[in-house]
């Protein structure tokens, strides 16, 4: 009954002493980028190090939620394009993701709320993505489960609805992505941490790690939260970032009756029902640094409150499961990916937060253009590190965010 | 374990009673320096170190006062009494 087991991604590759590309950290977004690295451009002599194990970051933890509903007209086409590479990979990677796209109600609680998902919903329209704003009554037709009531803390006033969202199953994009790009030559070298990265004359020329240098021309620095630190700490490159615990729970399984991805801003809950029944909800973060995955009992009687309300027949059901992960958030709540600036041959992507899992994709699609061509594809410029001191900073959020220092 | 601060004047409280206000970076860059760069530093970016950090916190459920304090990023926890506030 139990066989013996082989990666899906082969055996242990040889390390060797140089490689083409070096991409630091086997997240969704570094096996992503090695993955188009080889698929689009033929570059196969390309080193994955992680310190860990693939998939032990944000990329095994997070809720698994994609979407294409975002705030400006930059980030849209991007989380689209992410959105629409999940059907694509799926068949390509001979893997079932388990994309099920059964769309996202962001419910909304108040008169100025409705004014900005109207905002939000012109901006998808005008990109060509699909989003409407619909009425309380609508939502509880649509998700019968659902207390329109208006004796809650936060009534309903309706909600974004965005169809084309939905939920993909994280582990085995982090397996596909690992298998293919392996299948392609990538050498994916886990329990490999980066300690060093090697400048002269402004050129990236190596990458030090526990077990050795390795030469190359180009790195790509995709750790997830760990980014940041390891910008500063390797190259002495500072990030407008702060680093967050974010916290995420399950319940135990039930028959179907959530039947889209929900969020509130006001309760500050999402949930969304896995395949398997578990109520997947998350996501809070306490709004100061740190690098713990520790989970707190404030967050679950949070948690249970806000869903009790939203969903009264879930009063009484257990959580089953409790975890944490990093989120790097940057002020104005757009990620940043960038290369070839400071350093020759560096390249950066980070400042992810809680949204890196929807757009790994596109992220590996377009950084694998980047690194290869050494230009900047169209679609990656608006995101680039100097906006923060041009002042340029994205409208991603149309609040100011209470976590960095600057407020 | 959560986070407790200790505050100059209430003493040790649960961490949710403060609101986190940024790294301590030192004096701000003077009004009419004209570098982006200076402002952009002191605005924005953080080495976003893993371990101990100097930090501003305000309590905002207790009795008002800012006042900084040293805090280990790895396990969130405080590390030694905060300062006389000035
Ligand atoms: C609880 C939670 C819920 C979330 N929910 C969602 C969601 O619903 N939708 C969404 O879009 N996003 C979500 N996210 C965010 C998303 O998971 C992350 O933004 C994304 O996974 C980060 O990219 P990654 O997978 O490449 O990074 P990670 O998986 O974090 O990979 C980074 C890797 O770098 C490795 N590393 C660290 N230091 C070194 C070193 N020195 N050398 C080599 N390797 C190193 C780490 O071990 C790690 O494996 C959530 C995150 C969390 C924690
Ligand atoms: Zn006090």
């Amino acid at each position: 009954m139990f066989g013996t087991y082989k990666p899906l991604w082969g055996k242990k590759p040889r390390f060797k002493s140089s490689y083409d590309a070096v991409i630091i950290g086997g997240g969704l977004h570094g096996l992503a980028t090695a993955y188009f690295l080889a698929r689009d451009f033929g570059m196969t002599d390309v080193a994955v190090i992680e310190k860990r194990f693939i998939g032990f970051g944000g990329a095994g933890r997070n809720t698994a939620i994609v979407r294409a509903n975002q705030r400006t007209q930059e980030n849209v086409p991007f989380y689209r394009k992410a959105l629409d590479l999940w059907p694509v990979l799926t068949r390509e990677l001979d893997f079932n993701l388990m994309f099920y796209n059964c769309g996202n109600l962001n419910l909304v609680h108040s008169e100025a709320a409705i004014n900005a998902a109207r905002m939000n919903i012109a901006t998808a329209q005008f990109c060509g993505v699909e989003s409407h704003l619909i009425d309380a009554r609508q939502c509880k037709e649509m998700m019968p489960a659902l207390n329109i009531s208006e004796d809650i803390t936060y009534p309903i006033f309706g909600a974004m609805y965005h169809p084309p969202g939905g939920i993909v199953r994280h582990d085995a994009v982090v397996w596909a992505l690992a298998k293919g790009a392996a299948a392609r030559g990538v050498h994916i070298h886990q329990q490999t941490a980066a300690t060093g990265i090697g400048v002269e004359n402004g050129k990236i020329i190596s990458v030090d790690t526990e077990h050795g240098k390795i030469n190359t021309p180009r790195v790509l620095l995709s750790a997830g939260g760990y980014t940041a630190a390891l910008a500063y700490r390797l190259l002495r490159i500072q990030l407008p970032i702060s680093v967050l615990t974010i916290q995420a729970m399950v319940t135990q399984p039930l028959k179907p009756l959530l039947n889209h991805v929900i969020s509130s801003g006001a309760y500050h809950v999402y949930a969304n029902q896995t395949l398997k029944g578990e109520i997947a909800t998350g996501a809070h973060m306490d709004p100061w640094p740190n690098y713990t995955t520790q989970t707190t009992a404030h967050y679950i009687k949070h948690q249970a409150e806000a869903l009790a309300e939203l969903l009264p027949c879930l009063r009484g059901v257990k959580f089953m499961r409790h975890w944490a992960g990093l989120a790097d958030m940057t002020p104005d709540m757009a990620p940043i990916m960038d290369g070839n600036d400071h350093v020759d041959g560096f390249y950066l992507d980070c400042g992810w937060g809680y949204f890196g899992f929807k757009s790994c994709t596109a992220v590996g699609k377009y950084m694998a253009r980047f690194m290869a061509s050494e230009k900047c594809p169209p679609i990656l410029k608006p995101f680039n590190l100097r906006r923060f001191e041009q002042h340029r900073l994205m409208g991603e959020t149309a609040a100011v965010v209470n976590y960095s220092a600057n407020n | 374990m959560a986070l407790t601060l200790t505050c100059p004047i209430c003493g040790e409280r649960n961490g949710y009673e403060f609101r986190y206000g940024g790294e301590d970076k030192g004096p701000r860059p003077r009004a009419e320096d004209p570098a982006p760069g200076h402002w952009c530093e002191y605005v924005h970016m953080s080495p976003c170190v893993a371990g101990i950090r100097k930090e501003w916190w305000y309590h905002k459920d207790g009795c008002g006062v800012w006042f900084t304090t040293e805090r280990d990023t790895t396990t969130s926890l405080e590390v030694k009494q905060p300062e006389k506030t000035r």
